[in-house]
């Protein structure tokens, strides 16, 4: 990350950089964020190389490229948070209100205005495309995605993630971590179009053992469908079913499903990997 | 482990129990040992590029203490939390995306200043409260902070302020920040907080992007919260955080998660009121779209 000081532009069209270039680790991240810091440290976050531009109008703009440690856990920050359009820079991005966010190789980049005008909004994705020819080649996901069933899924609303406080951003399921989700798991979260105009949801997660999968299959259950039989399959208060069932040392869980046997599809339907 | 609050509490319509944020409250119940907060409004106080109106502003605030208070004049008022000779610290917020107006700031200031306390005697300080010598000698303080959500603890507001005042901040941090509640108790702050600010001009109801921050879910709400308990003050700022993302985002989306920290405060620390039907919430001002 040395290296982005000399090889990003300190100019960009009219926009020039400002002030010096910051780095920050796992330790120092609180001194830059309040409040977004623990969703980093929830990834193999490594550290955030920060520059500030300026623009003509006395605007300003700010470049974070995040080191993530590998590919898959650039996707898994970058996935956790989408809301836009894509705006075709890098592997995977997305523009709106004056936010570009995008991920290429082992980096996760945001690019951010407070300025509301459209010469902001245009630098922003200026710099993000002058930023990404210095992030190296692109990488492979997490493979846990691959096991996610293709049929009806919605690719764009897919995330990945390990910890809890990721999973109740994304779906709030519980106040309490009532899967035992950590740094050690790995989780993927996908949405699945149904018949009505709400999707159906899939939490696939990677246990580091069967007992820890079974373990958390029954304080799920416990906490949040305590009327499911053996099957793991219950009604919910609207109409939808939720079921929980494991296999090897994955926890495959289906909220918002229309129909018991749309769950139970669905959730047979994970191509995990032969053992 | 008691029975943790979890998606089908909403579906039941059971979360607002469970975060002592029930329905059915008002300014008409019966006062008597209730915690009074202030929710002061008026449609004048931003323009229309959000720039705020220092006269305005000032005016709210004098409202707001006032009816604490019962008293007339705002300085009277403000003269019932401190005295000549104190030493007062202003725990403000510095918050780039969105800290605590520096009109703000002024106006609590000015009356303090009108109130007797020398000027020299009066601490602003956010991230130094714990080595600035007007925090350390403060014999007074004064909370002030704008409203908004919190990736970790759901909310941020007069509780999550002092987290400053503490030796570690990521030590708070575990389990939704559930203890942020015995900030209150450190002896830097302990038995000194005279009035909590919960600045609602421009509120956050839901945060995203690399510091949880979009311009996109900030609205012009031109209001205050203002009480000398901090957990009922925060207990309306969910309430009215709640309020909004029910409106924009839908009622599965109604709870920022997971505020529990401000209930906890009350339970578990003891430190204030988060039972909504032990809040007296006197409202003041503009009506239009006040939400809760």
């Amino acid at each position: 990350m040395d290296d982005f000081e000399r090889s990003i532009p300190k100019k960009i069209g009219a926009w020039q950089a400002s002030g010096k270039d910051q780095l920050y680790n796992r330790e120092t991240l609180y001194d830059y964020m309040d409040g977004g810091a623990e969703v980093y440290l929830a990834f193999d976050f490594r550290q955030v190389w920060v520059r500030k531009y300026a623009g003509p109008g006395g605007g300003g703009l700010t470049l974070d490229i995040y080191d993530m440690g590998s590919p898959g856990e650039a996707f898994g920050i970058f996935s956790c948070d989408r809301e836009d359009p894509g705006a075709g820079i890098g592997q995977g991005s997305e523009y709106g209100f004056g936010l570009l966010r995008f991920h290429q190789g082992r980096f996760f980049v945001t690019v951010m205005t407070a300025d509301e005008d459209e010469a902001s909004g245009k630098a922003v994705l200026d710099v993000g495309r002058a930023a990404v020819k210095a992030l190296g080649s692109p990488g492979p996901g997490p493979d846990i995605v691959g096991f996610l069933p293709r049929e009806s899924l919605r690719p764009d609303r897919t995330s990945y993630f390990h910890g809890n406080v990721n999973l109740n951003n994304r779906y709030f399921v519980a106040s309490e971590n009532i899967l035992g989700l950590d740094r050690s798991t790995d989780c993927a979260f996908a949405e699945y179009e149904t018949a009505s105009d709400k999707p159906g949801y899939l939490l696939l997660v990677r246990y580091a053992g069967a007992e820890r999968a079974i373990a958390a299959r029954r304080s799920f259950l416990s906490s949040y469908a305590p009327e499911a039989g053996p099957e793991g399959l219950a009604q919910t208060e609207n109409k939808k079913w939720v079921s929980a069932v494991v296999r090897d040392r994955y926890l495959i869980i289906v909220f918002e499903s229309p129909s018991p046997d749309w769950a139970r599809k669905l959730g047979s339907s994970v191509g995990l990997p032969a053992k | 482990m008691t029975h943790p609050l979890t998606r089908r509490d909403f579906l039941k319509g059971t979360t607002a129990a469970l975060l002592g944020a029930s329905l059915g409250f008002g300014q008409n119940s019966p006062a008597v040992n209730k915690t009074r907060v202030i929710l002061v409004r008026h449609r004048d106080v931003l323009d229309e590029n959000s720039a705020i109106n220092p006269d305005v502003l000032q005016e709210m605030l004098d409202e707001a203490v006032m009816k604490i208070f019962d008293e007339s004049d705002p300085v009277k008022a403000f003269g019932k939390m401190v005295k000549p000779g104190e030493t007062v610290g202003i725990k403000t917020n510095v918050w780039s995306y969105l800290p605590t107006p520096r009109e703000l700031e002024t106006a609590i200031k000015r009356r303090l200043l009108d109130a007797g306390i020398a000027e020299d005697r009066i601490g602003l300080d956010d991230h130094t409260v714990r080595t600035n010598p007007l925090f350390i000698n403060a014999t007074s303080l004064i909370n002030a902070r704008p409203l908004r959500t919190h990736y970790l603890s759901g909310m941020s507001g007069c509780i999550k302020n002092y987290i400053m005042f503490a030796e570690s901040q990521p030590a708070l941090h575990p389990d939704s920040c559930a203890d942020l509640g015995s900030l209150f108790k450190l002896p830097i702050v302990k038995g000194k907080t005279r009035l909590n600010i919960l600045c609602a001009l421009t509120p956050q109801f839901h945060g995203r992007g690399p510091h949880h921050f979009s311009r996109r879910y900030v609205w012009s709400y031109k209001g205050l919260i203002i009480g000398q308990d901090p957990v009922a003050v925060d207990t309306i700022g969910l309430r009215l955080i709640m309020a909004k993302r029910r409106e924009v985002l839908g009622k599965d989306q109604e709870l920022p998660p997971v505020p529990k920290h401000i209930q906890l405060a009350d339970t578990r620390h003891g430190i204030g009121v988060s039972d909504i039907n032990a809040i007296e919430l006197v409202k003041l001002g503009w009506n239009e779209d006040i939400l809760v």
